[in-house]
């Protein structure tokens, strides 16, 4: 808990440390290390079957590494006391059995657990499920199992969420949805560690980026870092003066598709150059899709260097 | 570990699957004891069919049909884990109780608990039918004689423990089809067989513990045409069988990656 008198901020909830899983010859996870932090929500991404679940899954306990170890809270997870309270993990939208309801399935897990069972009801309500309680899986959309799987994860109140893929089958008012929850868990000190191959469903709301590909980490960096040296659209009826004065402002520009490719200074500092060298603006715009550019790169590069 | 088996109940309680198990197995022994009643002392092809209602044999082999649904504790077992792996459930059970042994001792006595309990409704069916069949043909109507306490206990004890051996082999195999496939085969062939063509190999079977148990030969035929270990004899080895089957579901569940 909270309790204490340490900065959480500066606390490893969960740290990774050299998971490696082996199967057969395949090394699906090598040597992977990172940290997630409280208060902060850490996105863990990759392409599909980079090793993301199987990574998840050793940091649970259902999968038994090859090597290296994963601690939540400074313990195993199989070593925590009550890992429900501890720990919420919402792996997979399949783990229900289609037959029975959803209140009932959360209700093995408190009765398991020993929470009171009018968890699952809250936990439904927080989830928007209330309505669906009673009624069997088998009926559930993805969207529906998703924040089933979530209800789930959250019963025991919990400090650390895990969760695989969460958006998955998320319609956009579910996404918005599911982001604000996981901003708002974060915001009052809560470690969550979600995973996607998504990038757009991380980027709007992790604070910090864990990219993998085949198995390794490639990056391990706040958002705003690897946001941070994306590209400045710069249209412009004078490229050439205005080129001589933004490389004399430090910045490294390219010129391609009539358009003038600017990094190293922001967008005030080309409106400056652009004043000083008198060239005219026709367009001025900062490329968003920053971390999907990092994140194609390394991954592109990764599977070219293995290939 | 109380919770652990109350979460049990609830699982077997919030679906259907339980219901269908019960209906089997009640529906089994009461189709097999109506075949009983209709030929007991009847003549065919001017000899009797069976022995009369008041032979012992007759009235041992209408309770004894009680347990002629065991192979649907069986399955019963292999479906309460088999089910888990099927639906994915079993990733739910592993992260609320990382300690796996507990939760695979709580499921082996819930299904055990289980397997008694339908063994029970079972046999107060079957003794529901067999009794006044019996008063109306004038056979025994003592439910103290002719091992009758023997062949009932004995059966709900059966129902139990199948069900353990169903759990073990649901966890060896955790294919649901092909774990009651195996089942199937096993039971209706090469027990069958084995039972058949090596009777003195057949009464260290489940199947011929069963039949020891419940004082019967399993065929139509009377008492001692195959060899059959004593009731306590048979008693021990469905125990055994019953702790094998435990042990490997304990092993082979705690030690496998959910993936």
């Amino acid at each position: 808990m909270l309790g204490d008198c340490r900065d959480w901020h500066d606390v490893s909830v969960i740290e990774v440390q050299e998971l490696t899983k082996t199967f057969g010859t395949v090394r699906a996870v090598d040597g992977v290390s990172f940290t997630a932090r409280p208060g902060e929500v850490t996105g863990f991404l990759g392409p599909n079957g980079a090793g993301k679940t199987t990574t998840l899954r050793m940091m649970l306990g259902l999968v038994a590494p090859t090597s290296g170890r994963a601690l939540i809270n400074g313990r195993r997870y199989v070593d925590l006391e009550r890992p429900v309270v501890e720990v919420g993990a919402a792996l997979e939208a399949t783990g229900f059995n289609p037959g029975r309801s959803a209140r009932d399935h959360l209700r093995v897990a408190c009765t398991a657990a020993g929470l009171p069972t009018r968890r699952a009801d809250e936990a439904l309500e927080t989830t928007g499920l209330k309505e669906a309680a009673d009624r069997r899986v088998l009926g559930f959309s993805l969207g529906m199992r998703q924040r089933l799987a979530l209800a789930e994860a959250i019963l025991g109140e919990p400090r650390v969420l895990i969760l695989d893929e969460p958006a998955n089958g998320l319609d956009p008012a579910g996404i918005r949805w599911l982001r604000d929850f996981l901003r708002h868990l974060a915001d009052i000190g809560c470690t969550v560690l979600v995973s996607s191959h998504v990038l757009a469903e991380v980027e709007q709301v992790a604070d910090h980026v864990v990219i993998v590909a085949r198995g390794r980490v490639l990056r391990d960096a706040p958002l705003a870092e690897l946001v941070r040296g994306g590209e400045l659209k710069v249209g412009t009826r004078q490229p050439e003066q205005l080129r001589r004065a933004l490389e004399e402002a430090g910045a490294t520009v390219r010129f391609e598709d009539d358009r003038l490719w600017v990094s190293g200074v922001d967008a005030e500092q080309v409106g400056r150059a652009a004043l000083d060298a008198g060239a005219v603006l026709t367009e001025l715009v900062e490329e968003r899709s920053g971390l999907e550019h990092v994140f194609l790169e390394l991954t592109r590069a990764e599977m070219g260097e293995a290939g | 570990m109380i919770r652990l088996i109350q979460a049990e109940l609830l699982k077997i309680r919030s679906t259907r699957m339980w219901l269908g198990m019960l209906g089997l197995s009640v529906g089994f022994a009461l189709m097999g004891l109506v075949f009983y009643i209709a030929l007991a002392g009847v003549e065919m092809d001017g000899r009797e069919a069976l022995p009369p209602v008041t032979d012992p044999d007759t009235v041992r082999a209408f309770y004894a049909n009680a347990s002629g649904g065991v192979l649907f504790m069986m399955i019963l077992g292999i479906v309460g884990i088999t089910g888990e792996y099927r639906h994915g459930t079993i990733t739910q059970a592993f992260l609320v109780t990382p300690r796996r042994g507990r939760v695979l001792a709580a499921k082996l006595v819930s299904y055990f608990l289980f397997g008694l309990a339908f063994g029970l409704v079972t046999v107060l069916a079957t003794v529901a039918v067999a009794l006044p069949a019996l008063a109306i043909r004038g056979g025994s109507t003592s439910l103290l004689d002719n091992d009758v306490p023997m062949i009932l206990g004995g059966t709900v004890l059966a129902m139990g423990l199948y069900a353990l051996v169903g759990l073990g082999l649901g966890a060896l195999i955790r294919n649901q089809i092909a774990a009651i496939l195996v089942a199937i085969g096993w039971v209706q062939l090469v027990e069958a067989i084995v039972t058949v063509a090596l009777p003195q190999v057949g009464q260290w079977l489940p199947a011929g513990a069963v039949r020891a148990i419940t004082r019967t030969t399993g065929g139509f035929g009377g008492m001692g045409e195959l060899d059959t270990l004593p009731p306590w004899g048979g008693t021990l080895v469905l125990v055994g069988y019953g702790l094998v089957f435990a042990v490997i579901a304990m092993v082979t569940a705690v030690r496998r990656d959910i993936g």
